[in-house]
């Protein structure tokens, strides 16, 4: 990589199901205002922000450009303002793009969404579909997802069971982090007896609809030090688009993970992933998702997620000692969120969940039905 | 800063905009197969002979334009891989329990995403081979391919709905003119060769004017209706009641009608509405039904 760039704060809300007490501008307001306080970072023409890179998405905002309604608390006025609709991890590369192209030296990347303000999350992700042969079937992420856990789990052997393990794990972390004030402990029956929404995928294997707001600063590698002396250095980015029909995909394949892995293990000179991560931070909506992710990450052996989960590898490789997305975190937010928390390990601030002596970790973010388009963050601290 | 609830004002809002799709030029051709010869057509590659459903101009592996090169696929095809819908929402097609399923029709490469009927949910399989059955009503999208059908595969005897299939407001009806050999023949069943049926001299006697069938000769036309239809067979009918409204003469055309009323929940039993009419819509009689609905077959419970 030719300039190095570092995350030098990171900033999130609390995420709760309905955030009735703020707007979605309040919502990010309170993050920039974290980011302010902890690197002195200013909008300044000489020496502040060159580009905010806002996250939100339109239909769950109900507006169109919904960024422009809040280009205030973006330090957009007068400035240099961009959005990214795609998966918020997005705006990392972005950013790290804008950066590295000698464009920019100091960035805001600021992203909100509040899911309650909509009646329904599958409604919203309803509309992502084709109007003439996918929507009329009444297709939403959540059945995308159905879909696709049915045949990951004859793949690799994945039990109603270890689905249970999952959630029981992500919620036993959640409590330990405090931006998850409302998620509480739950025992395995209770997730086996919970109800199926798309078979073989319960209630309580699915992420909750939250509202919240995460933001981080980036700096090119000479003006680092100038906001922190802990930088989160971005070591490696990849991402990959697979195809938009359900049918044109091999659902178990993990291709376009492998494909966004590969291109970020490449780029940081990864070899071995499996030995080369202290904590992997990665956006599972649906709890099969999380031994599927890894086997696309290559950390988990292919076909053996059913294994892993009974050797307790979530807990060996430090998978989500966040919570996770299952803890719950808006749809567009998921990769940001991830890529934050990791970053607050990186920086010994994770508290109660702090994995200890960290020092490498990898950031996934996905979005799209039945995990269309992925994007892996590899980062490290000096 | 007050942060109580009831200062905090909200305003119902929906996000809603009549909006015209073009389904493209290739899309079209698609559409108008489908909803004119209720054909399945799809697009194969000459590079690397991948045949693609929904349609599209371009292979998006080789990036060779296809457009011209339309193949007809046929009407069955393999279920590749399924979910079943059991949240509810209302962009869905049909209520939930539904079958979701990946079909690949024959022919093509690339599976279809579509509704599943006519299997018991756990029944449904990955491999099962399946017909589409073409819609009555054109809506010029996927839809004009109402569902897909097990084409094999089918049990001996078509089991009819369990309790957790039956929903509230289902109906199913069975007609029938009744003759007067009909009546002749009820009353070697019944004994009751009361003249009022049968002798039309005595017949023109009674406030009726004429024979008149057996109160329970149209009554029974409901037996076809709990036991074969809803909620079909396997049914054990616990209570039957009805109220005679007005005569069945020679000739009437009778049907009877069962609706889903209730379902009680503890028993697991299922009341109906009963009603008869004839072919003047006349209300001859109406009731009342209990019933025990099909148990699973042992080989159909998971």
């Amino acid at each position: 990589m030719v300039r190095r760039v570092a995350i030098c704060a990171v900033a999130q809300t609390t995420y709760e199901q309905d955030k009735w007490y703020e707007r979605f501008q309040g919502m990010a307001l309170e993050v920039l205002e974290s980011l302010q306080e902890q690197t002195g970072v200013d909008f300044s023409e000489d020496k502040g922000i060159d580009m905010t890179i806002s996250v939100s998405d339109d239909v769950f905002d109900a507006r169109t450009i919904s960024n422009n309604a809040m280009t205030d608390v973006l330090g957009a006025h007068f400035g240099c303002e961009e959005k990214v609709a795609q998966e918020g991890i997005q705006a990392l590369y972005y950013g790290l793009a804008a950066i590295q192209s000698g464009h920019c030296d100091l960035i805001l990347v600021l992203g909100h969404c509040k899911e309650s303000q909509g009646k329904s999350r599958n409604m919203v992700t309803h509309v992502a579909f084709d109007p003439f042969y996918t929507r009329p079937v009444g297709l939403d992420f959540c059945a995308a997802a159905g879909l696709q856990a049915q045949a990951y789990a004859a793949k690799s052997g994945i039990t109603d069971e270890h689905l249970a393990k999952v959630v029981v794990r992500a919620r036993e972390n959640a409590t330990k982090n405090p931006n998850y004030p409302e998620v509480t402990e739950i025992t395995a029956e209770e997730v086996v007896a919970s109800e199926m929404l798309a078979d073989p995928i319960r209630k309580l294997h699915a992420y909750p609809v939250s509202d919240g707001a995460v933001g981080m600063i980036l700096a090119a590698e000479e003006r680092v030090r100038e906001f922190t002396d802990k930088p989160v250095w971005i070591t490696g980015v990849g991402n990959c688009m697979d195809s938009f029909f359900l049918g044109d995909r091999d659902l178990t394949s993990n291709f376009a993970l492998k494909k966004a892995a590969e291109r970020a293990y490449r780029r940081a000179g990864i070899e071995d992933p499996k030995a080369a991560f202290d904590l992997v931070e990665i956006s599972d909506q649906y709890a099969y998702q999380q031994p599927m992710w890894m086997e696309g990450l290559g950390i988990c052996e292919a076909g053996k997620g059913g294994e892993w989960i009974d050797a307790d590898g979530p807990a060996k490789n430090n998978v989500n000692t966040s919570g996770g997305m299952l803890a719950g975190n808006p749809l567009i937010l998921g990769g940001l969120v991830r890529t934050a928390e990791a970053a607050l390990q990186l920086r010994d601030e994770a508290g109660d969940r702090q994995v200890k002596g960290a020092g490498t970790a990898l950031a996934h973010g996905v979005m799209g039905p039945a995990g269309q388009f992925h994007s892996v963050v590899t980062l490290a601290r000096d | 800063m007050s942060t109580a609830r009831e200062d905090c004002f909200t305003m119902e809002g929906k996000l809603a905009l009549p909006y015209q799709y073009f389904a493209g030029l290739t899309g079209s051709r698609f559409l108008i197969s489908l909803r004119d010869q209720k054909k399945i057509k799809g697009l194969k590659c000459n590079k690397c002979n991948k045949i693609f459903v929904p349609p599209r101009s371009t292979c998006e592996i080789c990036f060779e334009e296809i457009s011209g090169n339309w193949v007809d696929l046929k009407n069955s095809g393999t279920v590749t891989g399924f979910t079943i819908i059991r949240y509810e929402e209302p962009h869905q097609p049909v209520k939930p329990p539904y079958i979701l399923a990946l079909i690949k029709l024959d022919g093509a490469d690339t599976p279809l995403t579509h509704i599943v009927k006519g299997v018991p949910l756990s029944k449904m399989k990955v491999g099962m081979k399946v017909k589409a059955m073409f819609a009555k009503k054109s809506t010029s999208s996927i839809m004009d391919i109402d569902h897909f059908r097990p084409v094999e595969g089918k049990p001996k005897f078509e089991m009819g709905y369990t309790y957790d299939e039956l929903e509230v407001g289902m109906s199913a009806s069975f007609s029938k003119t009744i003759s007067e050999s009909d009546v002749y023949l009820f009353a070697g069943i019944s004994g009751d060769f009361n003249p009022m049926h049968l002798n039309e001299e005595f017949a023109k006697m009674t406030p009726f004017g004429t024979r008149i069938a057996h109160g329970a000769l149209p009554q029974s036309l409901i037996a076809p209706v709990l036991g074969m239809k809803l909620p079909g067979l396997g049914t054990v009918a616990l209570e039957i009641m009805a109220r005679f409204k007005a005569p069945t003469y020679f000739g009437d055309t009778i049907t009877a009608t069962g609706e889903v009323v209730e379902k009680l929940e503890k028993k697991r039993w299922v009341r109906m509405a009963l009603t008869w009419t004839n072919q003047k819509d006349e209300l001859v009689a109406e009731g009342s039904a209990l019933v025990i609905p099909p148990m699973p077959l042992p080989q159909q419970a998971e």
